[in-house]
């Protein structure tokens, strides 16, 4: 970790820490708990579909960031953080090897700056691009460290979303492009006839009843009517419906279960099943070991595999145990 | 050819704990189309400093699927669906290589973990240290064949000095019949031989002991080469030429007229000679007589007084009487003078400190020599043997005794290396350097089996030749099942399609078992080459040799069918000199004795005199004189095998 930024800290009399907090390694995949609206639109009520057998994908190009994060050190009491995002878009060839097309990444420093001392505070922005964690009250580090870690997700998110628009750009006539995560994140996206986001968490609640009951207990290879979300975090229309990939029965409720969102327009209704089908196709390879693998794509993890080893390698957690160290 | 003008890498140098770099092996990945292959040779270089040269020793190709089960699960049991997963797995290309050469060589350290090139010509001969032997005042390089991987080849040479002496010596091939291309190799590499031996090493020939049916009897015809072949030689710098000076020799058949031999076309029999040998050449060799079975110092003894006080004497006995040796029909009587008299004097059982046991087993002997290997052994009249002491510069000496009898074999063998070890020891052979290639060492040299002269005389020149210049090449088909020493005194050795059971044996425990794969599949023409320079055993291609196949040979020209008596001594008259009429010498020989007939015979081709009939005649008329008494040229005798490590 001999990175300059953090050796001038040290020299501004920081405390040297080493500390990767649990939720620091992967994104953070909890959609925030809400209810949101949702107009049907295929059907009169929420339906289920069966979606015909697995069917040859169009070309497609995929997209996944990740974040890493850990304390490097403290300033009294005030934890300084660094943190490091990065995204990928991948595309697929016709040998159906995945290639990347387009990556970035960004490396910060994160910190409740007005708390920080004069002299630590100008040894921070001397040497590295920093995200203020402003309007903070004095406090135990942990409240600052959640507040970071929205100030990591947020600077992935945006990376994300400047990829995915620069991938739009790139993709092919009849090329689709597939997100991890929420479509509606992005007005381009949002609006891009053969741009797809994929939701593999549930935070966001749209029905209720029994309409809830046969979304949330779709059978294997079936989905849900296309129906609008509205509201909630999202902040563009899109449509959206619900598939399943992998039997539950046995599993969990969410075992295999997709949330897809795509344009809000009428061609989406009728291009459900279809692209469905070819998700439906993208269940193999499945993605083990990752345990999410029943709701996880292949390409997506693959995405993923490829930028967490292009990360740095001293984000992960120590492999040592954190006794104390002996000697120099 | 290889590129030189812009190297890309092709891979990279990994190493994890559990797969680390060590100073002898390293493992890199490549992308999963590669040029690279089981025995291609690799540099790992970055920036300047250490350079390590690798061959490939192993592969691996996996995918991040973490058990077979998640496949099965993904595919729904159905491995058509497998077949249509959208994505394909990333998947690596993973390569063991063991380490040719570092350089520097000092310290000796882990190989980096680097960039990872293909070879060019020059980094193949620094990976195999040939610089040391190819550059300089006075080269030794003799090319083997040519290394080739992925499009790209280079030359590989052998270091003169360590396939033929001094400082090592003798090559053993090894490998399943017909795919093996041993004789073929063998061919080739004498071709190479005689063209890249170096000056100042002097003049060298080879004595080729054929041993199966026709395979080494058409050295001297050209054999059918492909494009390709006529490539490969050009790359070599060896002339796809058939050899210049080839003399075959063969001994008779048992009715002493026919050569014993597949050469006797009627176009190319008149360069066979007879390999004849009489009494005298069969007594220095007494010991072959005895070892088979038993060593008697007394058998022994009384041989030497034969020898020694009765051959080609005249030998005056106050109980046997008068006698003078020259053949094995002489001793006989001799023998038989010697039992009547002592039977009938009563005088006991021994005559001049030899037992009666003792003579009646060396009668016994010598008369199983002279029957069983009739046409070899004359029982009368002189020899016909190899020139000795006037050996030819790049000529090779073929002595075929495919068809004779083992214990023919045992004297052949013994009497033709102890002449050439006798000649290149005392220098004068009339050559510096003798290379003696054996065939079907699994049968002449077995690891275990009789202590046959043959084996004695094979174990001698793995273990003494090297210094004298008498070099042998040996080929068999189960390495592992000839004598240790045999094989273990080979500096070099040649691998070609192996037999996998072969390979399971212990010997081959230093070879990967990718490298046994490839071994087991290795395509005709493609060989494995183990020398002292080079630290990893090394794949070449070499071209057809240039001489005719022995099967393609008796095709084109069919042996000759045995001729009647008298026609056959017609046809070798009438060699010696155009002029002489079949019918003349069929008058001539008809009613004579057969045994008279031989005798006139090999004295006129001896003496080659200008009227060959009248002196045909003439002989035939008289006794022929023997030669004077000569010096005995006893064999020095061999020890007894044993299993002293070497
Ligand atoms: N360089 C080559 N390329 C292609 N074919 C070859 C090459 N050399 C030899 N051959 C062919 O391979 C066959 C076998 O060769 P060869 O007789 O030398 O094998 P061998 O190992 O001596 O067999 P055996 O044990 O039966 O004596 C022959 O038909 C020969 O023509
Ligand atoms: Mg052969």
């Amino acid at each position: 970790m001999a990175r300059a930024w953090i050796e001038a800290l040290l020299a501004a009399g920081v405390t040297p820490a080493t500390f990767v907090p649990d939720a620091s390694q992967g994104r953070f995949d909890q959609e925030p708990v809400e209810r949101a609206a949702a107009d049907v639109l295929e059907d009169a009520e929420l339906a289920t579909h069966a979606v015909s057998g697995a069917a040859g994908p169009p070309p497609a190009a995929f997209l996944d960031g990740i974040q890493q994060w850990r304390v490097v050190g403290y300033d009294g009491v005030v934890p300084i953080v660094r943190a490091y995002v990065a995204a990928a878009v991948r595309r697929r060839g016709v040998d159906k090897r995945l290639r990347t097309a387009l990556e970035a990444a960004r490396e910060f420093a994160v910190a409740p700056l007005a708390a920080l001392g004069g002299e630590q505070r100008a040894a921070l922005e001397a040497h590295i691009d920093v995200v203020d964690l402003p309007d903070l009250a004095p406090s135990q580090p942990g409240p600052v460290l959640e507040a970071a870690r929205r100030a990591v997700d947020g600077a992935r998110q945006t990376l994300e979303r400047a990829l995915a628009e620069r991938a739009l750009r790139l993709l092919g006539e009849r090329e689709w492009l597939i997100v991890d995560g929420l479509l509606s994140v992005s007005g381009k996206l949002a609006a891009h006839p053969r741009a797809l986001g994929v939701i593999k968490s549930f935070g966001t609640q749209f029905f209720e009843g029994e309409a809830l009951r046969r979304a949330l207990t779709l059978a294997m290879g079936q989905r849900t009517s296309v129906f609008r979300a509205r509201g909630g975090h999202a902040r563009n229309d899109v449509y959206s419906w619900y598939l399943r990939l992998w039997p539950w029965e046995g599993n969990d409720l969410l075992y295999g279960l997709l949330r897809i969102e795509a344009r809000a327009a009428e061609e989406t209704i009728a291009a459900a099943g279809g692209v469905s089908s070819w998700l439906l196709g993208e269940r193999a390879p499945v993605s083990t070991p990752d345990a999410r693998w029943d709701r996880l794509l292949y390409p997506i993890h693959d995405v993923e595999t490829y930028l967490r080893s292009r990360a740095p390698r001293d984000f992960l957690p120590a492999s040592g145990s954190r006794l104390p160290r002996t000697g120099t | 050819m290889i590129d030189k003008s812009r190297p890309a890498p092709i891979g990279r140098v990994v190493a994890t704990e559990l797969k680390p770099a060590t100073p002898h092996q390293f493992h890199f990945w490549t992308a999963v189309e590669t040029s690279i292959g089981i025995g291609a040779i690799v540099k790992v270089e970055e920036g300047v400093g250490r350079v390590v040269y690798g061959v490939v020793t192993d592969g691996f190709a996996y995918s991040d699927l973490q058990t077979p089960l998640h496949d099965v699960v993904g595919a729904e049991g159905d491995p058509v669906r497998a077949a249509e997963s959208p994505t394909v797995r990333q998947e690596i290309r993973l390569w063991t290589a063991a380490v040719l050469r570092q350089v520097p060589e000092e310290p000796l350290q882990p190989v980096p973990l680097a960039r990872v090139f293909v070879a060019t010509d020059a980094d193949v001969a620094q990976a195999l240290r040939m610089d040391t032997y190819l550059t300089g005042a006075q080269p030794t390089g003799i090319p083997v064949g040519l290394y080739t991987s992925g499009g790209l080849e280079a030359p590989v040479y052998l270091d003169a000095d360590f396939l033929l002496g001094p400082e090592a010596a003798h090559l053993n091939l090894s490998g399943v019949s017909g795919l093996a291309t041993k004789t073929s190799a063998v061919e080739f590499l004498l071709a190479s031989i005689f063209e890249h031996f170096p000056k100042h090493k002097g003049r060298v020939a080879a004595v080729c002991f054929n041993v199966k049916g026709p395979d080494l009897c058409f050295l001297d015809q050209p054999g059918a080469l492909t494009d390709e072949d006529l490539r490969r030689y050009e790359r070599l710098g060896v002339a796809p030429r058939p050899f210049e000076r080839v003399r075959y020799f063969a001994p008779y058949k048992g009715d002493g007229v026919n050569l014993n031999t597949l050469r006797t076309h009627p176009d190319l029999v008149s360069d066979v000679e007879p390999l004849v040998w009489g009494l005298a050449e069969v007594l220095d060799f007494a010991e072959v007589l005895l070892n088979r079975d038993d060593i008697d110092a007394k058998a022994d003894a009384f041989i030497d007084f034969l020898a020694d006080r009765v051959l080609n004497r005249e030998f005056d006995d106050p109980l046997a009487g008068r006698h003078r040796v020259e053949t094995f029909a002489d001793l006989d009587r001799l023998f038989r003078s010697i039992f009547d008299a002592l039977e009938l004097s009563g005088r006991g059982d021994m005559w001049r400190t030899h037992h009666v046991a003792t003579i009646r087993k060396v009668r016994n002997r010598l008369s199983n020599v002279s029957t069983r290997c009739k046409g070899l052994v004359t029982d009368d009249g002189p020899a016909s043997d190899l020139p000795w002491g006037r050996f030819e510069d790049r000529a090779v000496y073929v002595v075929d005794i495919a068809n004779v009898d083992p214990l023919g074999q045992d004297l052949v063998f013994a009497r033709v290396v102890s002449r050439l070890r006798e000649g290149l020891e005392r220098r004068e052979l009339g050559v510096d350097a003798v290379v003696v290639f054996v065939d079907e060492l699994n049968k002449y040299a077995p690891a275990d089996g009789p202590d046959t002269y043959v084996k004695k005389m094979l174990l001698d020149i793995s273990e003494r030749g090297r210094y004298l210049g008498l070099v042998l090449f040996g080929a068999e088909q189960f390495r592992s099942q000839v004598h240790r020493r045999v094989v273990g005194n080979a500096g070099s050795q040649i691998y070609g399609r192996m037999d996998m059971d072969e390979l399971a044996t212990p010997a081959y425990q230093v070879l990967s078992p990718a490298t046994k794969i490839k071994l087991a599949t290795l395509p005709v023409g493609e060989l494995m080459v183990r020398h002292p320079h080079f630290t990893q055993p090394i794949f070449v291609r070499f071209p057809r040799p240039p001489v005719l196949r022995g099967r393609d040979g008796v095709e084109r020209f069919a042996p000759a069918a045995d001729l009647p008596f008298a026609e056959a001594v017609a046809r070798q008259l009438w060699r010696l000199d155009r002029a002489v009429r079949p019918n003349t010498v069929r008058d001539l020989v008809d009613g004579r004795d057969e045994q008279d007939v031989r005798r006139a015979l090999a004295e006129t081709r001896r003496r080659r005199p200008d009227d060959v009939l009248a002196y045909f005649r003439k002989v035939l008329g008289s006794r022929v004189a023997p030669d004077a008494a000569r010096e005995r040229a006893a064999v020095p005798p061999l020890g007894a095998i044993t299993d002293e490590p070497y």
